[in-house]
């Protein structure tokens, strides 16, 4: 699978995608320190907060991202035999409802908190959540692109979906040891 | 176009991006007086993207308050006098404690942006309130008790102090409260329970005698950004 293309178009077919999605990672950094953190934004009606929104949601995100985990490996045939039919499109509408899931949770980030460094964990999640659009990005617009490398694809999947697992350590699960888990 | 979806699947983030921030400066949840706002839906995906101009603020026939300042410390008593309160905060981040100098403590933290405070902390202690240039006003509930307060910036010496000194070999921990007029109060925490803290000397360093040993406390400014800034 990772037989290398000729490497002129095989670098051609990766760079916009890696540009666009490093401009992307460094747009929401610069946006998320430069804007004043509000400290609010709108909520979700029916929770105590919008932590605990913001938990729950990238929990839901998290959740989904293991199908798309899963279904993944079937495309790829690392299950044993050929994936079923309906295995792309979970694929395809477990990641978009994913993405749009995750798009109210990074706004509160970006809007209403911004870019933090007062410690580690909030430090590494603000890098990581910078770091997973741009990633995603870049992976998205891969998917339009033939003459990529088979490596890259899951290559930039294994990314999004281990900075989508940081973040949620470094927030959700965070939360819910010290908070419990409360809607 | 070829595999046009995943291009749909970024314009529609873009899209609900740009809505929901649309809707936050609509609503006026704390629109700050920052003239990259409007950026503020863009950002969220499309570098490309410009997000239409804020609408104006709705009206308010509040007089308008003094701006909240980005670091602060504050601290004083609460209404009624049964406890203390400090809060420090800096860029939108903030720490809090609570204490009444017997037994009753609770460190918080959370978010303190825009002129609002809303800080959690174990065990089921919240703070929710604001502040501005002169004040930090508030309802705290700690421990089952709900106290209100508004307590005045603290300047050096004054504010909040910690402590993690060993007591019998085990790890304990103290916060004080150092009150505008100087005086103090402080709950030492250890294996056994809470008692109050021992008086805490104010000189170049802030320091304390505990379990026959001397330690030095930590300032928690907001103002200065030491102690868990």
């Amino acid at each position: 699978m990772a037989a290398p293309a000729t490497g002129g178009r095989t670098a051609v077919a990766l760079v916009v995608p890696l540009v666009a999605g490093a401009a992307v990672s460094v747009v929401l950094g610069v946006y998320g320190g430069l804007h004043t953190p509000t400290g609010v934004a709108v909520n979700v009606a029916g929770f105590s907060g919008p932590q605990s929104v913001k938990a729950w949601l990238a929990t839901v995100v998290v959740v989904l991202a293991l199908v798309q985990f899963g279904s993944a490996l079937a495309m790829y045939g690392k299950l044993g035999g050929g994936a079923p039919a309906w295995v792309a499109p979970v694929h395809r509408w477990s990641g978009r409802l994913a993405f749009l899931v995750s798009i109210p949770v990074a706004m509160h980030c970006l809007y209403a908190l911004g870019f933090q460094a007062f410690d580690l964990r909030v430090l590494a999640h603000s890098l990581l959540g910078c770091f997973f659009y741009g990633v995603f990005v870049a992976k998205m617009l891969l998917l339009r692109k033939d003459g990529a490398p088979g490596w890259s694809l899951p290559l930039l999947g294994g990314l999004v979906f281990t900075a989508l697992v940081g973040l949620w350590l470094s927030a959700s699960l965070w939360f819910f040891t010290r908070f419990g888990l409360i809607f | 176009m070829k595999h046009p979806g995943p291009l749909f699947t970024l314009l529609a983030g873009v899209v609900f991006a740009v809505g929901i921030g649309i809707v936050d400066l609509a609503s006026g949840t704390g629109a700050a007086p920052v003239a990259g706002t409007a950026s503020a839906a863009g950002a969220a995906g499309a570098p490309t993207t410009t997000a239409p101009p804020a609408p104006p603020p709705p009206a308010t026939s509040e007089p308008p308050k003094p701006e909240a300042p980005a670091r602060a410390d504050y601290a004083g008593r609460v209404t009624g006098g049964g406890a203390s309160v400090a809060v420090s905060a800096r860029d939108g981040y903030a720490i809090a404690y609570v204490c009444d100098g017997k037994k009753l403590e609770a460190w918080l933290e959370g978010v303190a942006a825009g002129g609002k405070l809303d800080l959690k902390g174990a065990p089921n202690a919240v703070l929710t309130g604001s502040f501005d240039a002169a004040s930090a006003t508030g309802t705290v509930t700690v421990a089952g008790k709900t106290y209100q307060f508004t307590v005045p910036t603290a300047k050096k010496p004054a504010g909040l102090y910690r402590a993690t000194p060993k007591v019998k070999g085990k790890a304990a921990k103290v916060g004080w409260i150092v009150q505008p007029d100087g005086s103090q109060v402080g709950i030492l925490t250890t294996d056994e329970g809470s008692t109050a803290a021992p008086q805490l000397g104010l000189g170049a360093q802030a320091t304390a005698t505990v379990d026959g040993t001397p330690v030095t406390a930590e300032a928690i400014s907001g103002l200065t950004g030491n102690g868990g800034f």
